[in-house]
């Protein structure tokens, strides 16, 4: 077994809507080795996206403690505004978030998307074409997202992705609104490029298929609320 | 199956449409909101104006110059001469001007009693006595029993015959002289409501851009349930139809209130407006009834449909006109040009008021291209791609925004011009004031009286009191012996002796050196502005004049300005006229100083011999013109204030939702590390670059469109000009106004960025509009 990269210990998370409170995630513990995947599976509404945005420190979870790389975070500790910073700083530099659709800016070409990420994360852009290339949609650098098609704007997301070299992908069905064939083409890629520059992969998806290319599952379909 | 169809089509449609506003009424309320607005700020404006003129129109009827009898002994007229003349069988009319004393409830108004059944003597309105035919309902006009019946401070009887009633007719003992209800105060006030009228028109525009930008925002978010109902079979055409329904329904809604809203506000601030007018020009606003209702109704009900459906209506020409930005800015370039150069050259007021339109088009048109084009220029030029970021989504931002920021442009250039025209006209106001009143009192000399023997006397009192002010003036007319063999022109005489202190302040806009010194000695004269633009006369030029049938050729040693009059006067000194010069009127001006007026006028009245003197003081009149115009400007910049407050939050609401729609690409920059922090201040350095680029690009219009008011639709309107002014400190106002839009909006954007946005309601279906 590889280090932990990420220990994840007791999260719950519940949101409040109208008169009633809806406990998404419950006293959910696991932990993911550095260089792994794994494949968040459970249908629509069981709070896959909500656990990512937990990871990735875009929510704030109600109780438990979430450790990655060598920071620690306690739900409920006081000092909220040192938290974001932190999460903030893990955001920019070690975790890349892929969401389904709209990663990109849509007033920037592919390439500056790139460049941009990259340079957020404080990397040299200048290597930003050779994601692209790398994700086979090299000669689209210089179109803007409405010119490509929906997989290779996802292509460009995970360009992105990559171009920061992160310690963590979060990626929430990243291919959810692809056919069959494109779906499969990009997550090839991405499984590919995960392995090997050694990053950690968490790949919510409802899709078995796509699951089952993971080393790591974790099931959240019992705690659907709907 | 038909009969579902059927159903469908009659039923579902009208229903599915509406069923947007019931998941959405804000954009229902906005909308019905934003024409009842825009309804009553035009129709107040509109209405405020056409009521103005008709009374502008009406007065100058009533106040048309007429004939009156005088007594040769310069007494008094009272009953006993009316009797007297009616006898005579001369066609009389009685006027009676009262001024009720301080306890009665009209007081401090001047009432005017005439006889109506007497009118017939001036025929059929041949003299400009319509307005006389008219019911005597309303002030100051009443009928003469009610005038006679009111306890009066002052009351003074005139006897008004036609213009053609012959001298000889007259009994012994009576005389005819000319008769003016109000001292000649001309055409500033015609002036202003040009003006105005020009704004209101502009007013239209900008109204109907913010109601075009609200409507087409609703219809954007739309545009995915009629590609619903395209999907289910229904046609298009069909669709618009049911919209073109919708919206005249909205319309008549919000139009009747909107114009009923407006008439509300004209007649509120319209007292004050009329009084204003009252008050300067001694013009009654007793039937300024304004437009009716219908004219008002159906302008709105065009201009919403127009300015939401236009596009609809004028489909093929649209898509015809959706030409590449190139030829977009150039065309528009082209127009902004051609209008420049029209409202220079223009040679009628209809070409400089084309070109004043041609101007606004233009502007409007290449203003979104070209702040597009210079924050791609910018873009290109960052390092940063957080800058170049910035400047791009500025560029989407400028370009989704069209219309509302076109709409504050114009809003802020015509606040800006309206500004700079009200300060000015106050203060060419306060100028035509201390020129026409340069003296504390005017003195009318009475008929057959001799003003030479006031002078000897106010020579000498001055020389006791060295602080003692005065002039004569004596007016009549002058023919100019064109040089051009196009044979004489008349102009007025203003001639003064001697040449005092009094006018010696005027501010001059042309002057050769020494010029008071050559006018007094009579080796010069002055000239209004009036005759020196019409004949292109100017400070060293000569003028050529038959004066009471003696020809005078003197040097021109200054121009001064003259507003308000159209005809062109000459200035000289009173030395230079024949014995032959037909004095039309005769005045002294005064300004007392130690001995005071009482003594001045008393000793006069012996000296002429007379029972009383008409006299004049000039403070009260000056104090009650400028109280009153104050209202008038002040009414003037409440309205142009109401429209950029419109304007404005106009752009605030749709800068928001349109900031709103990209919440979630914002939020992408948060979940890329940006702290909410960050993100928060590079929206508002993008909204304040937006709001306050646009008021950048407004100052330019607001000054050119200023310029063209003052210096180009005024002289070839009215012949004189108004001085052009600018006032930066109200940019500065302007600017900190446009400033708190963009502040406002970044900070309503902030509240957003906290929470998890949606994703962009066209993020699967990525539209060129994204970028
Ligand atoms: N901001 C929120 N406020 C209230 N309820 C939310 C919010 N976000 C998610 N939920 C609810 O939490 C549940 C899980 O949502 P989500 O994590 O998006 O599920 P998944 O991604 O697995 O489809 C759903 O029932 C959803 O309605
Ligand atoms: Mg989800």
């Amino acid at each position: 077994m590889s280090e932990p990269l990420l220990v994840v210990r007791g999260l719950s998370k519940q949101f409040v809507s109208a008169n009633e409170t809806v406990p998404v995630i419950e006293k959910l513990s696991f932990t993911l080795g550095q260089g792994r995947s794994l494949a968040l599976t459970g249908r629509s509404g069981s709070g896959k996206s909500t656990l990512l945005n937990l990871l990735c420190g875009l929510e704030v979870a109600d109780a438990g403690s979430i450790a990655l790389r060598d920071q620690v975070f306690e739900a409920g500790a006081a000092a909220a505004k040192h938290r974001a910073a932190a999460w903030a700083r893990l955001r920019k530099q070690h975790i890349g978030v892929v969401f389904q659709e709209a990663n990109l800016m849509p007033a920037l070409t592919l390439l500056e998307n790139v460049q941009f990420r990259a340079y957020l994360a404080g990397r040299d852009p200048a290597h930003s074409e050779d994601w692209l290339t790398r994700l086979n949609i090299g000669e689209l650098a210089r179109r803007y997202p409405d010119q490509v098609s929906g997989g290779q704007r996802q292509r460009a997301a995970l360009a992105m992705v990559f171009a920061m070299e992160p310690a963590l992908i979060l990626a929430d069905e990243p291919t959810g609104s692809l056919d069959r064939h494109t779906s499969d083409e990009v997550t090839g890629l991405m499984f590919e490029l995960q392995a090997r520059h050694g990053c950690s992969l968490i790949l919510a998806t409802h899709d078995a298929e796509l699951a089952a290319g993971c080393q790591q599952h974790l099931d959240l379909g019992h705690l659907s609320g709907v | 199956m038909t009969g579902f169809l059927s159903f469908f089509r009659f039923f579902f449609l009208p229903r599915a449409l509406l069923s947007h506003y019931r998941r959405h009424p804000l954009q229902l309320v906005a909308l019905g909101v934003m024409i009842v607005l825009a309804t009553m700020l035009w129709t107040g404006v509109n209405q405020l104006t056409s009521q103005a003129r008709a009374s502008l129109a009406q007065s100058e009827q009533a106040v048309a110059e007429r004939r009156q009898v005088l007594r040769d002994d310069g007494g008094a007229l009272a009953v006993d001469d009316f009797v007297t003349l009616r006898l005579a069988g001369v066609c009389v009319m009685p006027w009676l001007e009262v001024t009720p004393s301080p306890g009665h409830h009209l007081a401090g108004q001047r009432l005017v009693g005439i006889d109506p059944l007497a009118a017939h003597c001036f025929g059929n309105s041949v003299d400009g006595a319509g307005a006389l035919d008219q019911p005597l309902d309303g002030k100051p006009f009443v009928d003469i029993h009610t005038a006679a019946g009111i306890s009066a401070r002052e009351s003074r009887l005139h006897l008004l015959v036609p213009a053609s009633t012959n001298p000889s007719v007259l009994p012994p003992g009576y005389s005819l002289a000319g008769f003016s209800a109000s001292p000649d105060t001309g055409e500033l006030g015609d002036s202003f409501l040009l003006n105005l009228e020009a704004l209101g028109v502009l007013v239209l525009l900008i109204a109907a851009l913010l109601l075009r930008s609200v409507y087409l925002l609703g219809l954007a978010q739309r545009r995915e349930s009629f590609a619903l109902l395209h999907r289910f079979g229904v046609p298009p055409g069909r669709v618009q139809r049911w919209l073109a329904l919708e919206i005249l329904a909205l319309a008549l809604l919000g139009v009747v209130p909107g114009v009923w809203l407006g008439r509300w506000l004209a007649t509120g601030l319209g007292g004050g407006f009329g009084q204003a007018l009252e008050g300067l020009f001694d013009i009654p606003l007793y039937a300024g009834q304004g437009q009716g209702w219908l004219t008002p109704v159906l302008v709105m009900l065009a201009v919403v449909m127009v300015s939401c459906l236009g596009d609809l209506l004028f489909l093929r020409f649209r898509q015809r006109l959706a030409l590449p930005l190139a030829v977009q800015a150039v065309v528009a370039a082209a127009l902004l040009v051609t209008g420049l150069a029209m409202a220079w050259l223009a040679p009628s007021l209809l070409w400089v008021f084309i070109a004043v339109a041609l101007v606004f088009a233009g502007a409007g048109w290449l203003t979104p291209l070209a702040v597009a084009r210079l924050s791609h220029w910018r873009a290109r030029l960052a390092k940063k791609p957080l800058v170049l970021w910035r400047y791009r989504e500025l560029a989407v931002l400028v370009r989704r925004l069209t219309l509302p920021l076109v709409a504050l442009q114009f809003a802020l250039a015509m606040v800006l011009a309206v500004q700079a025209l009200v300060t000015t006209f106050e203060s060419t106001f306060d100028r035509w004031l201390a020129q026409r009143l340069e003296a504390a009192y005017y003195i009318e000399v009475p008929a057959g009286a001799d003003g030479r023997k006031a002078a000897d006397w106010l020579t000498s009192a001055q020389e006791r009191s060295p602080d003692l002010q005065w002039h004569r003036v004596i007016r009549g007319s002058a023919l100019l012996a064109d040089a051009s063999g196009e044979g004489g022109r008349q102009v007025d005489v203003f001639a003064l002796a001697p040449i005092s202190s009094l006018i010696r302040e005027w501010s001059l806009l042309e002057a050769a050196e020494r010029h008071w010194e050559t006018l007094a000695a009579g080796d010069g004269v002055m000239i209004n502005e009036q005759l020196a633009r019409r004949h292109n006369l100017g400070a060293g030029d000569r003028l050529q004049l038959s004066i009471g049938g003696e020809p005078l050729d003197s040097v021109i040693v200054g121009v001064y300005p003259d507003y308000g009059r159209p005809v062109g006067e000459v200035l000289l000194n009173a030395g230079l006229l024949p014995a032959s010069f037909n004095t039309r009127f005769e005045s002294v001006s005064v300004t007392p100083g130690r001995p005071g007026i009482d003594r001045i006028t008393e000793a006069l009245r012996q000296i002429w011999d007379v029972g009383a003197l008409t006299t004049r003081d000039n403070a009260t009149i000056r104090e009650l013109a400028t109280g009153v115009f104050d209202q008038t400007f002040a009414l003037t910049r409440a309205m142009t204030l109401l429209t950029l407050v419109l304007a404005a939050s106009a752009l605030l609401m749709m800068g928001w939702v349109l900031f709103s729609t990209r919440t979630w690409y914002f939020r992408l920059l948060v979940a890329w590390g940006m702290s909410q922090r960050e993100v928060a201040a590079q929206l508002l350095r993008l909204a304040l670059l937006l709001t306050g680029g646009i008021a950048a690009l407004a100052l330019p219009l607001g000054l050119w469109l200023t310029w063209a008011l003052v210096h180009r639709i005024n002289p070839l309107a009215f012949g004189w000009s108004l001085p052009m002014a600018v006032y930066p400190g109200f940019w500065l106002e302007l600017a900190v106004l446009s400033l708190a839009i963009g502040l406002s909006i970044a900070l309503l954007m902030r509240r957003q960025l906290s929470r998890p946005a949606a994703l962009p309601a066209s993020a699967s279906a990525l539209s060129g509009g994204e970028r």
